[in-house]
Parts: C-alpha cells; sequence; structure tokens
C-alpha cells in the first residue's frame, strides 16, 4: 500500500462500481414503490387513529426507528428461509430456498423499512394541511377521495417532497449494506474486485465517488421536481 | 478481511444447521447476559465519537454562519459529501486509508486498535449532522434577541451566554437526540472492521454455536438496540421539557 495508489485498478474499479449502480437503483424504486402506497395508508390509519392499525403502525415504526438497519438484514435473511421451509414441508412446494436470488431479501428488508420511514413523513406532512380543506372540498361537492386527490394531497406533497428526497438518499446508501446478503451491487462488487490484489483503499474511494455522484443527482432531480410542485404550496395571508 | 467478507457465507451455513434446530425464543433470553457487558464498547465509541463530533461539528457551524466564503463553502461541500457516503463505505474508507495515507508520512498505523477507526469514522460522520444541527438552532433564533440584550449593556459575549444558548439549544435539543439514535444505530457496523461491541459478540456467540440459533440472537440484539433507543428519546423529551422553561410560543389550541 505504501507505494501509493494504483491508478489503472483505480479507473477499472470505477467502472466496475458502477456496473452496480443498477441493481441499487432496482432495489430502490422496487422499495419506494412498496412503501409509497403502503406508507401512505398506514399514515391515514394514524392520523384518522383507526383503532388497531393505528397502534400496530406506531409499534412498526418505533422498531424500524429503533434498530439498526443491519440487524433489520440479519433478521430477515435469518428468519424468511425458516418459515419458508416451514410453508415448503407442509405444502409440498417446489422451491429451493436456497437458490433463491438474494435481490428478493434485499426487496423485503427494504421496503419494510422505507414503509416506517414514509408513514411518519406522510403523518407530518398531512397534518400540516388545515383541517378546513378537507371540510370545504367536502362542503362544495367533493367525494372524501376526490377531496384528498385534488385538495389535500398536492399541499401535502409539497411539504414532503423534502422528507422523501432525504428518505430516498437514506435508502440508497443502505442498499450498501446488501452486501450482506451478497446482493451483487456497487459495494460488493468493487470489493470482490478489489479482493485479488488488497487495493481496498483504491476500491472504497471508486464505491465514495459513485454513491456521491448517484446521491447528488437523486438530490438534484427531487430539487427539480419541488420547483414544479411548488405552484400548490399553501400561503397563509 | 475479517468480518466483512466471511459474513454472507456464514448467514448461509447458518441457515442450513438451523434447518434442523427449529426456533427457540429462549435464546432470546439466554444471550442476553452474554451481550450486554460488551454495550460498554459500544457505548465508549458512540459517546467519544459524540463529544469530538460535537467539537468538530461547532467548528464547521461557526464555518456556515460567518462571513468567509471560501470558509462557508467548504463546510457545505464537506456536509454534503458526508450526506451522500454510506457509513459503510466511509468505514472502510478509515479503516484502510488512513493507515495508508499515514505510510507517506513515514508513520505505522497498521496495527492500532480498530476502535480509533470506528471512533475517526463516527467523529467524521456525526460532526456533519451537528454542525447542521447547531446552525439550524442558532439561525432560528432572532436577531433582535441578541441586538436587545446587546442593546441593555450586556457584553456580546454575555448575550450568547445567556440569551441566544438557552433558546437555541431547545431547538437543537430533539435534533441532537435524533443524531444521537442515528450514530447509535450506524455504530452497529463497527463489528465489519473487527471492532467487539455488542454486534461483533453476537457474531462470536453465533460462530461459536456452529451458526445455530442465529436469529434468536439477532432478536436479542435488536430488542437491546430498540430500548436504548427508546430510553434516548424518552431522555431528550424530559431535557426538552427542562430547559424550555422560560419558552414563550404562541398557543393556538
Amino acid at each position: 500500500m505504501s507505494e501509493g495508489l494504483n491508478y489503472k485498478f483505480l479507473v477499472d474499479t470505477f467502472f466496475i462500481a458502477l456496473s452496480g449502480v443498477p441493481i441499487t437503483l432496482f432495489v430502490t424504486a422496487v422499495a419506494l414503490l412498496v412503501a409509497l402506497p403502503l406508507g401512505f395508508l398506514l399514515a391515514l390509519t394514524r392520523i384518522n387513529q383507526i383503532p388497531i392499525l393505528n397502534r400496530f403502525s406506531q409499534v412498526y415504526v418505533s422498531f424500524v426507528r429503533g434498530t439498526p438497519i443491519i440487524i433489520q438484514i440479519f433478521i430477515v435473511y435469518a428468519s424468511v428461509p425458516l418459515i419458508l421451509t416451514a410453508f415448503v414441508e407442509k405444502y409440498n412446494w417446489n422451491i429451493q430456498i436456497y437458490e433463491i436470488n438474494p435481490i428478493w431479501y434485499a426487496f423485503i428488508v427494504f421496503s419494510f423499512s422505507t414503509t416506517a420511514i414514509l408513514i411518519e413523513v406522510f403523518r407530518s406532512a398531512l397534518s400540516t394541511v388545515n383541517k378546513g380543506q378537507l371540510e370545504a372540498a367536502q362542503a362544495v361537492g367533493l367525494t372524501n377521495f376526490q377531496a384528498y386527490r385534488r385538495i389535500v394531497i398536492p399541499q401535502a406533497m409539497v411539504v414532503a417532497l423534502p422528507n422523501i428526497c432525504t428518505a430516498t438518499v437514506n435508502l440508497i446508501k443502505a442498499t450498501s449494506l446488501g452486501y450482506a446478503m451478497s446482493l451483487q451491487e456497487i459495494t460488493l462488487k468493487a470489493k470482490v474486485a478489489a479482493n485479488v490484489g488488497y487495493n481496498y483503499v483504491e476500491a472504497y474511494l471508486d464505491i465514495f465517488l459513485v454513491y456521491i455522484i448517484l446521491c447528488s443527482l437523486v438530490e438534484f432531480g427531487f430539487k427539480l421536481y419541488e420547483k414544479r410542485l411548488r405552484k400548490y404550496k399553501y400561503v397563509s395571508a | 478481511m475479517g468480518y466483512a467478507g466471511s459474513l454472507s457465507s456464514f448467514l448461509e451455513r447458518g441457515i442450513i444447521f438451523n434447518m434442523e434446530k427449529y426456533f427457540d425464543a429462549s435464546y432470546i433470553w439466554s444471550s442476553l447476559p452474554a451481550l450486554l457487558p460488551f454495550l460498554k464498547v459500544t457505548f465508549l465509541v458512540a459517546g467519544l465519537s459524540i463529544v469530538f463530533g460535537t467539537f468538530f461539528g461547532l467548528i464547521l457551524a461557526v464555518m456556515k454562519l460567518g462571513k468567509n466564503q471560501l470558509a462557508r463553502k467548504l463546510a457545505n461541500f464537506y456536509t454534503t459529501i458526508l450526506r451522500c457516503t454510506p457509513s459503510i463505505v466511509l468505514l472502510f474508507l478509515v479503516y484502510y486509508g488512513v493507515p495508508a495515507l499515514a505510510d507517506n508520512f513515514g508513520l505505522y498505523l497498521h496495527d492500532i486498535n480498530t476502535a480509533v477507526f470506528v471512533i475517526i469514522t463516527f467523529t467524521l460522520q456525526f460532526a456533519a449532522i451537528m454542525s447542521e444541527v447547531i446552525r439550524s438552532a442558532y439561525e432560528s433564533i432572532e436577531k433582535g434577541q441578541f441586538e436587545a440584550a446587546v442593546s441593555v449593556g450586556l457584553s456580546p459575549f454575555q448575550a450568547y451566554r445567556r440569551i441566544i444558548f438557552p433558546q437555541a439549544l431547545v431547538v437543537a435539543l430533539p435534533n441532537f437526540g435524533n443524531g444521537m439514535i442515528a450514530l447509535l444505530q450506524e455504530g452497529s457496523l463497527a463489528y465489519t472492521i473487527g471492532l467487539i461491541d455488542v454486534v461483533g459478540k453476537a457474531n462470536l456467540i453465533i460462530a461459536a454455536n456452529y451458526n445455530s440459533h442465529a436469529l434468536e440472537i439477532f432478536i436479542s440484539l435488536a430488542i437491546i438496540y430498540w430500548i436504548l433507543s427508546l430510553l434516548i428519546e424518552k431522555a431528550f423529551r424530559i431535557l426538552e421539557k427542562m430547559f424550555s422553561k422560560g419558552k414563550q410560543t404562541i398557543k393556538t389550541m
């Protein structure tokens, strides 16, 4: 290591790390697609205080916020095969449990944790919308669904968007822990390349660069969208 | 390479072993006495990172709030970069990078305690969080407060200490608490470079059990972290109440 950086390796590995980006983005996209609607619905149960679901969401959010993601990964990665084994034995399904693509575990873990984060994001965003907005919408004859879709959600989205951006960036960062499930994403790909010649400093520099580029792009995208949404912003007189 | 490389493979083995021996909830409780003493290491590492990180964060916040363009840009750049870096990547970058960098200056740092690398990593990260916490707390206090304090004859230092600081503290407390919880959780990754904290110990226990009952031990880890986070949250809520005694807010309800 004392001979300084191996620049050829640095450049080559950068592209290897870059080739992990699609998997990272795929996992992020699936997690968000699951978490956005589910988080919104569970946030509604918190706002409207629906008896059992409200309590459930509360405990769920508290658990996810209170435990490290790596431990959530450990638990899912150790428990899901156990549960599946029980089902396979009971119903004689024809599944090879140890050949399941690790990406399925990644979907489960990251959807699970992102949903909890988004419940809180939507809950706080919805509570910033004045109650009178919903009542006024109902008074002019909109149905509950229409009132939410046309009046409440656009206003809540303005407040929620910066927090959704933070949640997305955190999610992308968290997928770097996918290596624990042998998920072929940025970190694992570059690390495996480094294993050959012990070029860890170069490999981690590459990984570092790729995440910075990725997250900056995501943040930039959200900023653009935020600008478009700003027209719905409620301005108090 | 230590734990990082072997983790996934040993988890796979663990699952195969687990097939014959089913889930046994009693392991969740029986592993707690073995794990809890190692919280000391977790607390030590987290505590030192908080102390150094807060100090470094304060410097960054001063840079951000000051008039020097270059200092402000540098501090903002630092925060942006750190916000975009996964803890695990930063951890390994420090673990491999710092000794390699020290080599160039003729220092040999390859066999210092891994805890040092962990503390460096989380100090860097916590500083970025704290600089934002301090900046937003400071900016939430109206300028008029300082001006009024100075106009009644307080020195600028007194004005900061007696008027600005107590008010900014109340604003900063909840964010400081959240930062601490985040730090505690990210700290759980320290096992990847071989630190024997609670998570490291849990992995040792699992390895000593020939990878059986891994799930139960992971659950007891989750319980430990969950309780710690709830305690921190509770403590900060009490502190917030204590310090917001003199706060005047507009009551709408």
